[in-house]
């Protein structure tokens, strides 16, 4: 491959185009006019305009994404995360214009792209899955027989769904409708598709996940654990690997089932493969993710790979060149997300200017982002602006320096989750392990931030009087008593 | 207190402090720079940075251990005029909605004249993708609705009108 085109915006088509220039390839960046000026342009050997800022009409439109490629000869298109990451028949298409989709085959992406295809592909395999109705619902009725057959609460989830849109819990009988509705209202908007189906909601559910890396030679691995129970909105904001809880025991079984799911669907590229664990530490499959991942840097730092290189490596036709043995856990590894977003206020979306902006750097910090000051944070998509990684040589010191850059990150303009995640390093039930994914219902108040902040005000009203009055003293005669200077006043 | 020791009032965020001069002067404040302190409180630690001061406004920008803060320094003088109610009493009255964010109206549930008590839905919005329902925070008559579904809204712009 000579020249790669990313098909994505923001901090993951930087931190793709530094692995594709990193191994000699060119690197072709695409943007909306709301983008010209973001770093990924400005990165890149080529760039082409898509069109205006909404999504449908620039990172959406896959066949204008393909006509570019034709035109400026490119080998391979990486799709990132978001956008057409998980959209089969873009890869499909990019396929049959002679271009390589880096990333699965579109078959596998058919298959996993639907829950209820997916529990239906890896059915004979004897993996654990949640009680639940295995096909689409759209009848409030038979909902309602269902939902009292399994018992509440129940969870209704987008077949299409991911990141937590078009996911509702429902506690009691009489919310099902409104939820039903609202819920599939959410997967029609974000994935233009209003299947929903309903399953029991686990209760105290940690969200464990295993990433798998297959080639084209049906060589598959797993390379073990992230750790994602701590989300808002059924959205991830902070990962780890690895997990506190996993004995090494329960590691090789969810290992060996993940890439008994990869290998059920022919899968190739990197994937991960999602569970819920319950509080007796069994593991459930809820779906595989046809991507790269969000969080795929803390399995980089545990293991030492680069999943962009892997995957390019993969699509360029290469085994892999390590086996299962040879892979181990090295380290420990933090992930926070910095949303623009303000956890005081329900993490509602902050748009604005980033007035100020100024990265922590250090021993075992990495930072993926692609904001850079006096930027904005536009509306038309997703609100992150980078994610913040801390590794160790185990979790108390991944902890210690996630605690020190989180201290280090200056944004001025927009609210972030640095305030949250700075409550979750030092919150006892993280620290020890000990958390499940209610973790934000059961200890989050925006008054704990308030009170963390308060104790910081009252330090900067010292400071500043402090400043204040010696300023003051500055200003006052040197001596007041020294006739020569009233004189000289007068 | 001391006679000698002026009393301010700090405004930072939305937080308020008072404190003399003497209590300032006494705190334990090690000043590294002129614009960097180093301040210990009930042992707490934390470096404070001040990026931005304008004396005359006696306004200030101060990071906080990553945090950035505005603050206002009030003087005894500040505090007479304003003990004296010279300033906008503030209405507690709520009045109006305001868009919380940007985002696209997707359905509104209420209509002029309706009467509606706390945690009634107002209307849905949707940004980034993700439904949010705006919700009324005290029982109150909607005056007028001030938008239409499917219209995108700016932060702040009005959604409802109450009596």
């Amino acid at each position: 491959m000579q020249k790669i085109l990313v098909a994505n915006r923001g901090e993951i088509a930087l931190r793709i185009m530094r692995t594709i220039r990193n191994m000699g390839i060119r690197t072709v960046a695409v943007f909306s006019e709301a983008d010209r000026n973001a770093p990924h342009v400005l990165f890149a050997d080529e760039a082409v305009c898509l069109g205006p800022a909404p999504s449908s009409d620039s990172y959406l439109n896959g066949d204008k994404i393909i006509t570019f490629a034709k035109e400026l000869n490119v080998d391979g298109i990486h799709p990132g995360y978001g956008f057409l990451s998980e959209n089969a028949v873009f890869a499909q298409k990019v396929t049959d214009a002679g271009i390589k989709f880096i990333g699965p085959p579109p078959s596998a992406m058919r298959i996993m792209g639907s829950k209820l295809a997916a529990k239906e592909c890896v059915k004979q395999y004897n993996i654990p899955m949640v009680p639940g109705l295995d096909e689409a619902i759209e009848d409030i009725k038979l909902a309602k027989k269902v939902a009292g057959e399994i018992g509440y609460p129940v969870l209704i989830k987008a077949s299409a769904g991911g990141g937590g849109k078009g996911m509702r819990v429902v506690e009691k009988e009489a919310d099902l409708e409104e939820q039903m509705q609202r819920a599939v209202s959410e997967a029609i908007s974000a994935f233009g598709d209003g299947a929903v189906f309903i399953e029991k909601y686990v209760s105290s559910p940690r969200h464990i996940e295993i990433q798998v890396l297959a080639d084209e030679f049906g060589n598959t691995v797993h390379l073990f654990e992230r750790e994602c129970s701590i989300q808002r909105r059924h959205q991830k904001v902070v990962e780890e690997s690895p997990s506190v809880i996993l004995t090494p025991a329960i590691r090789e079984k969810m290992g060996a089932a993940a890439v008994m799911v990869a290998k059920a669907c022919n899968y190739s590229s990197t994937g991960t493969v999602e569970f819920l664990m319950d509080d007796k530490l069994n593991f459930y499959f809820l779906e595989m993710n046809t991507r790269l991942q969000v969080e795929h840097p803390v399995t980089e730092m545990i293991t030492g790979l680069d999943l962009v290189e892997e995957q390019i490596k993969i699509a360029r036709g290469e085994p892999l060149s390590f086996k299962q043995e040879d892979l181990s856990i090295n380290g420990h590894a933090l992930e926070l997300r910095v949303y623009a977003e303000d956890p005081f206020n329900d993490f509602l979306p902050s748009i604005g200017k980033l007035e100020k902006y100024v990265i922590p750097s250090g021993e075992g910090i990495r930072v993926d982002d692609g904001y850079t000051e006096g930027m904005d944070i536009p509306i038309y998509y997703d609100p992150m602006i980078a994610k913040l990684v801390a590794y160790g040589k185990d979790r108390n010191q991944a902890l210690q320096r996630m605690r020190s850059a989180i201290s280090h990150y200056i944004i001025e303009g927009v609210s972030t989750t640095l305030p949250f995640g700075a409550f979750v390093m030092e919150h006892p039930a993280f620290v020890s392990g000990n958390f499940d994914t209610h973790f934000v219902k059961s200890y989050f108040a925006a008054a704990h931030l308030k009170e963390a902040q308060e104790k910081k005000a009252r330090m900067a009203a010292l400071a500043v009087l402090r400043y204040y009055l010696d300023e003051q003293e500055k200003l006052k005669p040197v001596d007041n008593r020294s006739t020569s200077w009233k004189r000289r006043l007068s | 207190m001391e006679k000698n020791s002026k009393q301010y009032q700090v405004k930072v965020n939305d937080f308020v402090f008072s404190f003399t001069q003497n209590e300032v002067m006494h705190a334990d404040i090690v000043k590294q720079s002129p614009n960097d302190f180093h301040i210990l409180q009930n042992n707490s630690a934390a470096h404070v940075h001040i990026m931005d001061a304008d004396l005359s406004r006696r306004a200030f920008k101060a990071v906080v251990e990553g945090e950035i803060f505005f603050a206002e320094i009030k003087n005894e003088l500040d505090l007479l005029i304003d003990s004296m109610g010279y300033t906008d009493a503030a209405s507690t009255k709520l009045t109006s909605i305001k868009a919380p964010m940007p985002g696209l109206v997707l359905e509104i549930s209420v209509k002029p004249g309706q009467e509606v008590s706390a945690g009634d839905k107002l209307l849905i919005l949707e940004a980034m993708k993700m439904e949010n329902s705006i919700l009324i925070q005290d029982s109150a008559v909607i005056k007028s609705v001030a938008v239409k579904p499917g219209q995108a809204v700016e932060k702040g712009q009005l959604l409802v009108e109450l009596e």
